[in-house]
C-alpha cells in the first residue's frame, strides 16, 4: 500500500523521487537515487538490500533493464516485491510481483515510473503519471509533488468502500553532488501528502537562503534576520 | 542554531546521529553516516560536501584528526564550520570555527561527540552528554533522544533576540552499509523534540513487523491486521 514517482528531469539529468504510504517513516526506505547515475525504489514486501545494490549495477553501466532483471533473478521472493529503476539517460522498467497485495501495477514511459500497490484501481497510477507530465518544464521537485498529489486525488490507497490514508510522505532530488538537493519528510502525520506540500512550499522560501549561507558565510545574514525580510516582503 | 551528539554504541558498534535545530528539514543534510566506516556532522554555516567527502576518507583509514585536518586544507571558510568526526572504534575530533554564533563549542567523550552553536550557553553541551550518558545500556536511539532533550531542556538555543524554537529534528543510526536501521525525521514542526519522541516511539512499535515482512513476505500478516494487534494491546 504504496505509491510512488520515479522521474529523470530531461533537461538537467536529475532525478528523484516521490512517494507516499500508509506505512509509517517511509522515507527511511528512500536511498535509491544517486546523482548521475540512476533512481531505484523497491517497495510492497520491500527487499531493504535493493535499491544500493541496483544503484551499484547502474554505476557499472548496466541499463535499466538488465538492473531490474538481475533483481529479480537475485530474490527468491521477488513475487512479493513491486521495483521501478530508471537509469541515467531515462531507461525506465518496472517489476510489479504478482504476490503484492490489492490492486498492484505500473505505468513506465520515458524518464518516468508511476507504481504502486494496495491501491483502489489503475486509475491512480494512469493519474500519478498525468501529473507528471502535466508541466514538463518544471522543476524536476514540482512535478514529482504533483505525480503524488494525483495519486491521492485519483483515491490513492485501499478500496472503493475504504480509503487508508497517507501516514507518511517523502519527496527526494540529487543533482550533481554525493548530497541530495532536496530531501523532505513527513514521517507520521494524518494527511502525509498535504504536509509534505506544507513543507515543501516553506522550505523553498528557505533554500537558496541556506544554500548561499554556507558557501558565502562571511556574508550571510543570521536566520532571524533573513525571515523578518520573509514576512516583510509577505506584507 | 542547532545542537547535535553523533555517537557510536560501545555494545554493539552501531553508529548514530540526532540533531535538532531552528531551521527547517535539516535531516535532509545529514548524509555523512556509514556504518563500518564513520560519522561526520558539519553544521552552523554549512559546507555541503564536508560530510560525505570526510566519509570517503575515514573509509580509506584516516584517522578523525586526519580528516579534520584534510577538512580545514580543502575548506577557505573552514573558521566558519563546525564539524565532529567520529570513526568506527568510536575516536573523535572536533572543531568549532571562531565564525558560528555564539554559544558554540563541542564536548568530547568517549565514543561520542556534543556540539552546537547559537546556544544559550555552554551548558547546553554538557546537558546532551549527561543525557546520553544517563542510561548506557538503553539502545542507542534512545540515547540519541535522551541527550537532544537534555539539550533542550538545558535551555537549547538562544539567538540574538531571544530563545528559538526546535523547529527541525532527526535521529539515524546505522548497523550496515545498505540502508539504516533507524531514520526517524521532522521537517517542520513547532515542538520538533517532542514529535521526534513521538514518531521514534511508534517506529519502534512497528520496526520489527516492517523488517520481517520485507523478509520473509510468504508468512508476512498484513499490515492492516498488524495494526490491529496493536490496538489491541493499547
Amino acid at each position: 500500500m504504496t505509491y510512488t514517482v520515479l522521474g529523470r528531469c530531461p533537461r538537467t539529468g536529475r532525478l528523484g523521487i516521490g512517494i507516499a504510504t500508509f506505512s509509517i517513516t517511509v522515507g527511511l526506505y528512500c536511498n535509491g537515487v544517486k546523482a548521475m547515475t540512476g533512481v531505484t525504489m523497491s517497495q510492497a514486501f520491500v527487499n531493504q538490500s535493493n535499491n544500493k545494490l541496483a544503484l551499484r549495477l547502474l554505476d557499472q553501466g548496466f541499463t535499466a533493464a538488465s538492473v531490474l532483471s538481475q533483481l529479480v533473478s537475485n530474490d527468491p521472493n521477488f513475487e512479493y516485491r513491486q521495483i521501478g529503476v530508471i537509469d541515467r539517460d531515462g531507461n525506465a522498467v518496472a517489476h510489479t510481483g504478482p504476490r503484492t497485495r490489492g490492486w498492484s501495477g505500473h505505468v513506465t514511459g520515458q524518464g518516468c515510473v508511476a507504481f504502486g500497490n494496495g491501491l483502489v484501481g489503475s486509475g491512480v497510477v494512469d493519474a500519478i503519471a498525468a501529473g507528471f507530465m502535466a508541466e514538463p518544464e518544471a522543476d524536476l521537485e514540482h512535478r514529482l509533488l504533483l505525480g503524488i498529489e494525483a495519486g491521492r486525488d485519483a483515491g490513492g490507497q485501499g478500496t472503493a468502500q475504504r480509503h487508508k490514508p497517507e501516514r507518511s510522505a517523502a519527496l527526494v532530488v540529487y543533482s550533481r553532488h554525493a548530497y541530495a538537493d532536496i530531501d523532505l519528510r513527513v514521517d507520521l502525520h494524518a494527511t502525509a501528502v498535504e504536509e509534505l506540500r506544507r513543507i515543501y512550499t516553506e522550505y523553498k522560501l528557505y533554500e537558496d537562503y541556506y544554500r548561499d549561507r554556507g558557501r558565502n558565510p562571511r556574508g550571510a545574514m543570521p536566520q532571524e534576520k533573513f525571515m523578518a525580510q520573509l514576512h516583510a516582503a509577505e506584507g | 542554531m542547532t545542537y547535535s551528539i553523533i555517537a557510536r554504541c560501545p555494545r554493539s558498534g552501531r553508529l548514530g546521529l540526532a540533531t535538532a535545530t531552528f531551521s527547517i528539514a535539516s535531516g535532509g543534510r545529514c548524509e555523512g553516516i556509514l556504518a563500518g566506516v564513520g560519522i561526520c556532522k558539519t553544521q552552523a554555516f554549512i559546507n555541503r560536501g564536508n560530510d560525505t567527502l570526510a566519509i570517503e576518507l575515514l573509509g580509506q583509514g584516516f584517522s578523525p584528526a586526519h580528516v579534520m585536518q584534510t577538512l580545514a586544507q580543502n575548506d577557505p571558510d573552514h573558521d566558519y564550520r563546525q564539524i565532529a568526526i567520529l570513526d568506527r572504534d568510536g575516536n573523535a575530533a572536533a572543531h568549532t570555527g571562531s565564525g558560528p554564533r555564539p554559544w558554540a563549542g563541542h564536548r568530547i567523550g568517549g565514543g561520542y561527540v556534543a556540539f552546537g552553536n547559537v546556544l544559550a550557553g555552554p551548558h547546553v553541551v554538557d546537558a546532551i552528554a549527561e543525557g546520553f550518558l544517563a542510561e548506557p545500556d538503553a539502545a542507542l536511539e534512545f540515547r540519541l533522544l535522551a541527550a537532544l532533550e537534555g539539550g533542550r531542556d538545558a535551555g537549547g538555543q538562544t539567538g540574538a533576540n531571544g530563545p528559538l524554537t526546535e523547529r527541525s529534528a532527526i535521529i539515524r543510526i546505522v548497523a550496515q552499509p545498505d540502508y539504516p536501521d533507524i531514520d526517524v525525521r521532522v521537517d517542520l514542526h513547532d515542538d520538533a523534540v517532542v514529535e521526534l519522541r513521538r514518531v521514534l516511539e511508534e517506529f519502534k512499535r512497528y520496526e520489527v513487523f516492517y523488517r520481517e515482512r520485507g523478509r520473509n513476505p510468504r508468512d508476512a500478516v498484513s499490515q492492516d491486521e498488524f495494526v490491529a494487534s496493536l490496538e489491541q494491546r493499547t
